[in-house]
């Protein structure tokens, strides 16, 4: 039974961060059509920054409390300077083949492990003992839960909230949507693309930093972790389908869970289940759980 | 000898009807144009016949197959071509490789992986009398894509003829092309069916002075049923006809 | 119009003269043959591995240059020539001949399912896909330690190519001397394999099916069974410059299937242009060799890659042979 809850705890932990990250992707494949390789390293970025804010944070003895915002706004930081300037960069390949856009986003992976290198070093870095700050939620049965999991899953069903009713109840939201099924036709009513496209690029590095700086108190920063992250980033939304939100939650859970429970139960399994759903879901439903056709 | 036939064909895009009981025949040596207003389901209707899209009801027929069994490629083996409305190419591909591909297929050399494609001179020979005959034999080294509007739909034609099928079902093949050139490629069309052997020809098409001038048969569409299917004197006799498809009696 | 006019059209070279598109490669071959003589032990052992990579991307060449499918798990043939290798260097097979054959056995074996599966889909969806299956067997490498030995990887003894005697000769010898002419001899017989593969009735197919599938399919074109032959082909490449490339290594290991490498191998061949025929043999020499002077002068050396890739992919997409070839068109 204990083991169960913490399946359950660390699974639905590990989906609620890969969700911000797939909602990220899904995103700008939406509305850019664009797969953006380099939502890991974005990850990766959130997290090493939110280990430098929170280590300043703690110098400065700032209550706990705090630290939760402290990491959320390095994230949205991050992603007010990250997100414009690469999207820049992209825009000189949003009329090409999307083998060339695929390319330029990987090339972006080389160039942002470095710049992790240069800034933070190689070897990985840990903020101490900040997790264990939350405390944890008892359960009975000499079974508890650490509050900062807890916190991270609200907070992500916080910003999905949002999300969903800034898509469908604010204009820009609205306009997002316009654009993502028929980007053509918005430009002839006058909608600016260009900004459309910059503000939703942003919006996909933000979702992706602050997952990364969530992610920091409970796992270490390393240079790895990027990487990583886009297999299953990717798995997530395979199996969600590309372009889906809702397919996002769904494929976020499965792989959350899947991954939280081969950890427990089945260690050799843990990345051969994955990578065995995705291939099933793709030759079964190729569109994804919840997706549109491809 | 009947060639292709439809059965009470009838095709459904969700809650739409397209096509609402449509039964035809064509035999041997019809040149047959198939007209109708915007929307009467005449694209639809050549889609279903060419295996591009599966009916919802009723059977089509191919010299005696059914072909909701078949697809586009098993249906160019056994004879049945067809062009696109909109311009349908290989963009990097030159003239001369677009009707190589066809040709390739007709001789059955498609898997001929070692043997160098240039020493084929049977390839070669179809590849220059096929563009001879649409009149682009001065064009054979062109990338398609630098080709002109009309050009490129006479190649899309040009590569349907050579992989000398017994029907070809070209869909608007004068559409997007100047008045002066349509003229020349309906000649050309007309040329090129009686040398390759063709047995029967199905055009969609708008331009009534064409279909006048060139069908041995008209199929009249409107709102996914056959208006009229007869002789051209025929269809011209047929007042409401020409009132739907033309606007005027 | 006479054979010889005719010749001369096909290849879109009916301009006299010789072209900077004609001589790199000439010039390319003869650099390599003479490589082990005019440069140390450690380049022509650079060269030896770039021979590697450059069979591998020929064959990945086949897949994205004519038949517009980018696969982003190539690595995993080179995966499969390397482990091959250590298998069977490991049982006191170390005919060279014997491990590549095997290797392009088991590519065969392992191409055809996965492919079956893979070429139903197209752009971005075959990409992930192949990254799909490249990371399954990385996992599978990586975690089934006693079979695979796990993240230590296997060693891979020096074979040795048959009716050679290299008795008594030692590994940088071996590998500058007999067999770095063997290696050099595959290369000159697997590019002139891929030479009549892609000049042939075959190789026009699947450009046709690049450029316009659905009318490949109309004019006669089995869309789906030549996707599958390329893939496999491309897949015995690949294992075949991966048991190449992993005898100077010495070690088979699971980050070969990375998918970080996959993208390596298609950064090498845009950089060598994968418009044109020789590009992948280009690219391939041009980044190990970059790669290695970068990285004897900085460590931040894919920094310096990523920099590259994304001007590549910006202002000069078909690579060092498209900037020496002007012709947008694809050319032999």
């Amino acid at each position: 039974m204990l083991w169960g809850v913490n399946i359950l705890i660390s699974g639905v932990f590990n989906a609620a961060v890969l969700f911000l990250i797939a909602a990220g992707l899904q995103i700008v494949f939406g509305v850019q059509k664009i797969v953006n390789l380099a939502c890991g390293s974005f990850y990766a970025l959130g997290a090493y920054f939110g280990i430098t804010a929170l280590a300043w944070a703690v110098k400065l003895q700032l209550p706990v409390a705090t630290f939760i915002p402290i990491l959320i706004t390095s994230g949205l930081l991050l992603a007010a300077v990250l997100g414009p300037t690469v999207e820049r960069l992209l825009r000189f390949v949003y009329h090409r083949d999307e083998h060339f856009q695929l390319l330029l986003t990987f090339a972006l992976v080389l160039i942002f492990e470095d710049i992790i290198r240069i800034f933070w070093g190689a070897s990985p870095l840990q903020s101490n003992n900040v997790y264990f700050a939350f405390g944890e939620l008892p359960l009975g049965h000499n079974v508890a839960v650490p509050n900062y999991n807890l916190i991270v899953i609200g907070i992500a069903l916080a910003i999905s909230l949002g999300f969903g009713w800034f898509l469908q109840a604010t204009r820009f939201g609205k306009i997002v949507r316009a654009t993502a099924e028929n980007a053509a036709m918005c430009e002839a009513l006058c909608i600016d693309l260009s900004k459309v496209y910059v503000a939703v690029f942003t919006l996909g590095v933000a979702l992706g930093t602050v997952g990364g700086a969530l992610v920091v108190p409970a796992a270490a920063a390393s240079l790895d972790m990027g990487v990583e992250l886009i297999v299953d980033a990717f798995a997530v939304v395979i199996i969600g389908g590309l372009g889906s939100m809702p397919g996002a939650l769904v494929g976020a859970l499965v792989v959350g869970l899947t991954r939280a429970a081969a950890i427990w139960l089945y260690p050799e399994f843990e990345m051969l289940a994955i990578y065995v759903i995705v291939i099933a879901v793709l030759i079964l439903r190729p569109r994804g759980l919840l997706g549109k056709s491809a | 000898m009947t060639i292709l036939q439809a059965a009470e064909v009838r095709k459904f895009y969700g809650a739409f009807c397209a096509l609402d009981g449509v039964s035809l025949v064509i035999g041997e040596g019809e040149h047959v144009s198939i007209i109708g207003p915007n929307g009467a389901g005449k694209t639809t209707l050549v889609n279903v016949l060419t295996g591009l899209l599966r009916p919802s009801a009723g059977t089509v027929t191919f010299k005696g197959h059914d072909i909701a069994r078949l697809d586009p490629l098993r249906l160019s083996r056994l004879g049945m071509a067809r062009s696109f409305q909109l311009v349908n190419i290989f963009p990097q591909l030159s003239v001369r490789e677009t009707i190589a591909v066809a040709a390739i297929s007709r001789l059955g050399m498609g898997g001929r992986a070692f043997a160098a494609l240039r020493k084929n001179r049977l390839v070669w020979e179809i590849v220059e009398r096929v563009a001879g005959l649409f009149g682009l034999a001065g064009k054979l080294e062109q990338p398609t894509r630098s080709l002109s509007q009309g050009d490129k739909k006479l190649l899309d034609v040009a590569s349907a003829f050579a992989l000398s099928p017994e029907i070809i079902l070209l869909d608007e093949p004068t559409s997007g092309v100047s008045t002066a050139e349509k003229t020349t490629i309906m000649q050309v069309l007309a040329r090129a069916a009686k040398e390759t052997g063709i047995k029967a020809i199905i055009q969609v098409e708008h331009d009534m002075d064409i279909v006048f001038g060139y069908s041995s048969r008209i199929i009249a569409v409107h709102n996914g049923k056959i208006l009229a299917d007869g002789s051209p004197a025929m269809i011209r006799a047929r007042k409401d006809v020409m009132a739907i498809v033309v606007g005027r009696p | 119009m006479s054979v010889a006019s005719l010749n001369a059209s096909l290849t879109g070279s009916t301009r006299h003269g010789v072209r900077p598109v004609h001589v790199v490669p000439l010039l390319g071959l003869l650099i390599i043959a003479a490589f082990p003589y005019i440069a140390g032990p450690h380049y022509a052992i650079l060269m030896f591995s770039a021979m590697g990579f450059a069979i591998a991307l020929m064959g990945l060449n086949l897949l994205f240059g004519f038949t517009g499918l980018l696969s982003f798990g190539h690595a995993m043939f080179l995966a499969i020539g390397a482990y091959t290798a250590a298998y069977l260097t490991s049982a006191k097979i170390m005919a060279l001949e014997a491990i590549l054959l095997t290797a392009a056995g088991v590519a065969i074996v392992v191409a055809v399912p996965i492919g079956l599966l893979c070429i139903r889909y197209v752009k971005i969806y075959f990409s992930m896909l192949t990254l799909a299956f490249s990371m399954l067997l990385y996992s599978f490498l990586f975690k089934f330690y006693p079979i695979t030995g796990g993240d230590e990887g296997l060693r891979i003894k020096l074979p040795t190519p048959l009716l050679f005697d290299l008795s008594g000769l030692d590994t940088v010898t071996i590998l500058t001397g007999p067999m770095y002419f063997y290696v050099f001899g595959m290369l000159i017989a697997l590019t002139f394999l891929m030479w009549r593969l892609t000049h042939s009735a075959f190789g026009l197919g699947l450009r046709a099916i690049r450029e316009n599938e659905q009318k490949a399919r109309y004019l006669g074109v089995n869309v789906q069974r030549y996707r599958l032959v390329a893939f496999v082909i491309a897949g015995v490449y690949g294992a075949l410059g991966g048991v190449i490339v992993a005898i100077p290594v010495g070690l088979a290991e699971p980050s070969i299937a990375y998918w970080v490498q996959s993208g390596n191998l298609v950064f090498m061949l845009l950089l060598g242009g994968y418009t044109n025929f020789f590009g992948p043999v280009l690219g391939a020499i041009l980044f190990i060799f970059f790669q290695d002077q970068l990285m004897s002068y900085t460590e931040y050396w894919r920094l310096t890659f990523g920099v590259l890739l994304a001007v590549i992919v910006i202002f000069f997409p078909n690579g060092l042979m498209g900037v020496l070839d002007h012709r947008r068109v694809w050319s032999t």
